[in-house]
């Protein structure tokens, strides 16, 4: 009985991987996680102004604005809002009228003129002149400075001692004190960086769980449509049968899993290749910056514990949710019904995903940590709490153990329920029969 | 020895079979009959271990039927069985290895059957390609391919024209002249009649007819005359004994209560002109089926 098991788990395998849609699927998602990954190399290829520099034309009428805009737009870059070499700040001596002409004269986007004037009432001025609208960044950038640029005046103008503007000028010195001995301060900045990280993991194992639950549902019901079943549940039980699917669909995941993987280095290796990050914000390469961050902020210490504990909860999760497909597809007698039966199973999948999403936002919500432990949504929410530290181990462990129970409650009342479903091509009085299996 | 004892099997309340016995020996080809409903499903795959009887039991060659005994029966359901998206040798590959065959073993005997029936050139074509025809063939090939001790034939000429028919039913006189038990179940009383010499009809369950066939006719009282000749039916009918004619184009059948009635019927016809046909016939075994089940099995 073992070979014959191993035989059709064999056949599972080869039934879907020896398909042409299978080599299709694969083609196209390994395109899309490479295109992803490569998005801002694909968009520049096609042309645009990606590398555009801004040049700021300063008039300054006040005779004591340039030199405090110009470093005002230093300190703004350097805050993070965009790369400090893409504006130059230039004094321009002449007339607004000329600068007027000059900018229609020019082809090329990005320059500005910034015309400062003596305001009674706000100190300064000024006037922002350009050929076009202005993009969002440059705006943000110029509005910070040319307010840091007035406030400076101001306070020099109020007869502030030159140590003492200094002293105002210089960025305030924050040190944080957590008393709480298991939070390190370090992990304080992790919500907005996981965030970010965590869909991008758990998304994958969300289309997984898909395409497992898909996988048992059309081969079961395959086999049952075509009356095939009854030749092989005369020649190998319905244990060994129930056990073959969900053993076969588990590895067919593992592969996709593997494959996956290996799109996403492929992706990496060509954006390494083509020297990628062509747009200033790269967004592929923000996360890897983030993903940087959080092991250098002592996550990484957590993480030897976090990840066999994630996967350990993940692989018991896909046994859990690869059992329940099977017995709600033995109960189906075609698959429009086993289609329909399906909706649940990927609702609640949904349900685990977005409360991952929200466990950020709603830091400490009960709701989210006790839904942590639940099985089949737990996969998701509880690793993603973990890391986040809104979840102990304790927690963990119990989301582990609650998920070890569901799978021996499908093992033992499920595979009643499959027995009785697999041979039965009748809807009439399912419920019925169903439940009759449960009781014998 | 294939030995069904006393079996009994409840869908709930509903009685599926009741008290079912009859035995197959080897080499011999039973027929098992009955109406749809009546039970004949639910017997097989009582045989096949797909369902436990509710009471009795079942035994091949003295041993209860479990998983290792399965491997020696073959079963040609009446729907398709056929897995439709993969090819001949898939399914056969297939099939073959759940019942314990090997690759080698599966190869060497699929082509000898394909030659068989005519279908090589299906060997590594998608079973969903094949005509109605030719599917049936690969199942009733699926189903012999481990050369079964026990075979269980659920309506296997479903599909076939007459030249396939004969193809069926040589390659079924042959397995049962090398010892397979063949257990046969068919809507057409003449093929049952070809192949079985011993039967069972069953309705509701339960038996209603069981025998050698040759006993079953004997048996059974009413025969029918046939006769040709310058004679009126209106004449017939008043005879005693006369349940019916049957007025054909060139002859008349006579429907008689019993064989005591056939003298009666001869001495009227003797006196009248231009007899030249005048033969007491056995009834079919589809008149035996449709006066005992009480209606007629086409239906």
């Amino acid at each position: 009985m073992k070979s014959k098991l191993n035989y059709l788990i064999g056949i599972s395998l080869k039934r879907k991987i020896k398909t042409k849609w299978f080599v299709v699927a694969n083609v196209l998602i390994a395109l899309v996680i490479m295109a992803a990954i490569n998005l801002d190399s694909i968009i520049t290829l096609f042309g645009g102004d990606f590398n555009k520099k801004t040049t700021i034309y300063v008039i300054d009428e006040t005779n004591k604005s340039y030199e405090l805009f110009k470093s005002n737009i230093e300190n703004a870059t350097l805050l993070g809002m965009d790369k400090k070499d893409n504006y130059k700040v230039i004094k321009y001596d002449k007339s607004i009228e000329d600068a007027e002409k000059k900018l229609k004269e020019k082809k090329e986007k990005g320059n500005i003129v910034v015309n400062f004037k003596d305001d009674k009432e706000t100190t300064i001025k000024s006037i922002i002149t350009t050929k076009s609208f202005l993009d969002k960044t440059d705006y943000t950038i110029l509005n910070s400075a040319i307010q840091n640029t007035k406030v400076a005046l101001a306070t020099m103008e109020s007869g502030v001692p030159n140590e003492v503007f200094a002293s105002i000028n210089s960025s305030a010195k924050i040190e944080r004190v957590v008393l709480d001995k298991d939070k390190k301060s370090a992990e304080e900045s992790m919500d907005m960086i996981m965030s970010t990280i965590f869909p991008i993991f758990i998304l994958p194992f969300f289309m997984l769980t898909l395409f497992l639950v898909q996988m048992i549902g059309a081969e079961v019901n395959d086999e049952k449509t075509t009356r095939g079943m009854e030749i092989i549940i005369s020649n190998v039980s319905p244990k060994t049968h129930f056990a073959s699917k969900v053993v076969a669909a588990n590895l067919f995941v593992l592969l996709q899993s593997i494959l996956l993987f290996v799109y996403g280095v492929i992706g990496l290796f060509i954006r390494k290749l083509i020297g990628g990050n062509n747009i200033a914000n790269g967004s592929f390469d923000a996360v890897l910056d983030m993903a940087k961050e959080v092991l250098k902020s002592g996550v990484g210490e957590k993480l030897i514990y976090i990840v066999p504990l994630t996967l350990l909860l993940m692989i018991l999760t896909f046994i859990a949710y690869s059992l329940l497909a099977g017995v709600l597809a033995s109960m189906t007698t075609n698959i429009e019904d086993f289609q329909q039966l399906q909706t649940p199973i990927i609702i609640i999948s949904l349900i685990g995903y977005y409360l991952a999403m929200m466990a950020g936002v709603f830091e400490g919500s009960i709701f989210i940590k006790v839904a942590a432990m639940i099985p089949f949504i737990s996969a998701i929410l509880a690793p993603s709490l973990l890391m986040l530290g809104q979840i102990g181990i304790i927690e963990m462990v119990i989301a582990l153990v609650l998920t070890i129970v569901v799978i021996y409650l499908l093992v033992k009342y499920g595979l009643k329920i499959y027995k009785a479903g697999i041979l039965n091509y009748s809807s009439t009085g399912l419920w019925k029969k169903m439940y009759k299996a449960l009781k014998d | 020895m294939l030995k069904v004892e006393n079996v009994t099997k409840y869908y709930g309340d509903f009685k599926a079979v009741d008290n079912l016995s009859f035995t197959v020996e080897e080499g011999k080809i039973f027929g098992l009959l009955g109406v749809n409903g009546a039970g004949k499903t639910t017997t097989f795959r009582m045989i096949m271990g797909l369902l436990e009887p509710s009471s009795g039991k079942i035994t091949l060659n003295g041993k209860h039927i479990n998983y290792d005994v399965t491997d020696d029966i073959g079963f040609l359901t009446e729907e398709r069985s056929l897995m439709t998206k993969m090819t001949v040798l898939e399914q056969c590959e297939f099939y073959g290895t759940l019942k314990g065959m090997d690759k080698k073993d599966i190869n060497k005997r699929l082509d000898e059957l394909l030659e068989k029936f005519g279908v090589t050139e299906y060997k590594n074509k998608k079973i969903k390609e094949l005509s109605k025809g030719n599917q049936q063939k690969i199942q009733f090939i699926t189903a012999i391919l481990n050369n079964p001790k026990l075979l269980i034939l659920d309506e296997p000429f479903s599909g076939l024209d007459p030249f396939n028919v004969e193809l069926f039913k040589k390659e079924i006189t042959e397995m049962s002249e090398k010892g397979s038990m063949i257990i046969f179940s068919s809507h057409r009383m003449e093929h049952v009649e070809l192949f079985c010499k011993k039967l069972a009809v069953i309705t509701k369950g339960k038996v209603v007819l069981e025998g050698y066939l040759k006993d079953i006719k004997k048996n059974f009282r009413k025969k029918t005359i046939l006769i040709k000749g310058d004679i009126k039916k209106a004449d017939l009918l008043k005879l005693d004994g006369v349940l019916d004619v049957i007025e054909k184009i060139d002859e008349f059948e006579v429907k008689i209560k019993s064989d005591e009635y056939v003298n009666s019927v001869f001495e009227y016809v003797k006196n009248k002109k231009n007899i030249t046909k005048f033969v007491v016939v056995e009834p079919s075994l589809n008149e035996i089926f449709i006066e005992k089940v009480g209606e007629s099995y086409e239906k």
